[in-house]
């Protein structure tokens, strides 16, 4: 099996997100989530939020919305993108790439009008044999921190290549 | 600043959060894609998909830990997850209908606070599980 250990702790993106309200509204109804604190202001303060949340897995979408080209540092990855240069390299000889796991640990609640910072990281690759088949997992973690610095949201996310 | 959190003495292992059932439909699909900026074809480009052999586009991983999280946070309050882990096990295609469970498995109390340790997973109406995790939840 092929040794992907070099991969580890290379960066795969950064930026800054503007949280919005309108994006969580909109992700709110596409997970047919009805709950008044994502669509209503005076609902979410009177349940004691500072503005609209964002729903548990909004996390997994928000660098689509909100990260504006202005505001952006500088890319960490060099324009190579660890994850597109492995799960690719994998993929040129055929297989599939699979969303495998998903984990969220939450330090706060992200509502709209948080400027967050992200970093994400390769933070392990391994392979097995199963079946016969090669499967290659790559775990890439995802930190959110608030402009001062304090975490707000870790999202882990295990991607496989199987044969 | 959250929704209303669990009482921890009023929960107890094997309590049930009310259950969520939704028929999945290409809308939600497509819905789903636009909101959270996966479009990835197979999820709604139905000629693509069948061009691939599927048979029809089929549901995002994150739409079923989507609706999963609705029954968590319709059960332990808005904010109040301390984590949420889901694996993806089955992929989930129009018409089906999903149905949420999520069960309490746990309570413990340490210097950080009150949680509740739960179980969750989404199923189809033969019982195949599409997704399965775990939750933490903060609770008073």
């Amino acid at each position: 099996m092929p040794d992907f250990s070099e991969h580890i702790g290379r960066p795969t993106g950064a930026g800054r997100i503007v949280v919005e309200r309108g994006p969580i509204a909109a992700f709110a109804r596409a997970i047919t989530d009805d709950n008044p604190v994502y669509h209503d202001a005076d609902a979410a303060r009177e349940a004691g939020f500072a503005h609209v949340p964002a729903p548990p897995t909004y996390t997994f979408a928000i660098g689509n919305w909100g990260r504006f080209p202005e505001q952006q540092p500088e890319d960490p990855t060099g324009g190579v993108n660890p994850m597109a240069e492995v799960m690719g390299g994998l993929m040129a000889s055929g297989g599939i790439v699979l969303h495998g796991e998903q984990e969220f640990v939450y330090h706060r609640p992200i509502v709209a009008g948080d400027v967050l910072e992200h970093r994400g990281v390769v933070k392990d690759i391994y392979a097995k044999e199963s079946k016969g088949r090669t499967m290659t997992f790559m775990v890439i973690e995802d930190t959110y921190t608030d402009i001062d610095g304090q975490p707000v949201v870790t999202s882990t996310m295990n991607l496989l290549h199987r044969t | 600043m959250a929704g209303q959190r669990l009482s921890f003495d009023g929960v107890e292992e094997g309590d049930e959060a009310p259950v969520v059932s939704h028929k999945l439909t290409r809308t939600d699909l497509t819905m789903y894609a636009g909101a959270s900026g996966d479009f990835n074809p197979m999820h709604h480009d139905e000629v693509a998909a069948k061009a691939a052999g599927l048979p029809s586009v089929f549901g995002h991983g994150m739409f079923s830990a989507g609706l999963l999280g609705k029954a968590l946070t319709d059960y332990v309050g808005v904010g109040n997850l301390a984590s949420y882990k889901v694996r993806f096990t089955k992929q989930t295609w129009p018409d089906e209908v999903l149905t949420t469970r999520v069960v309490v498995k746990a309570k413990r109390a340490d210097d950080g606070g009150r949680f509740v340790d739960l179980g969750c997973s989404l199923a189809n109406e033969d019982g195949e599980v599409k997704v399965a995790g775990e939750a933490v939840a903060h609770a008073d």
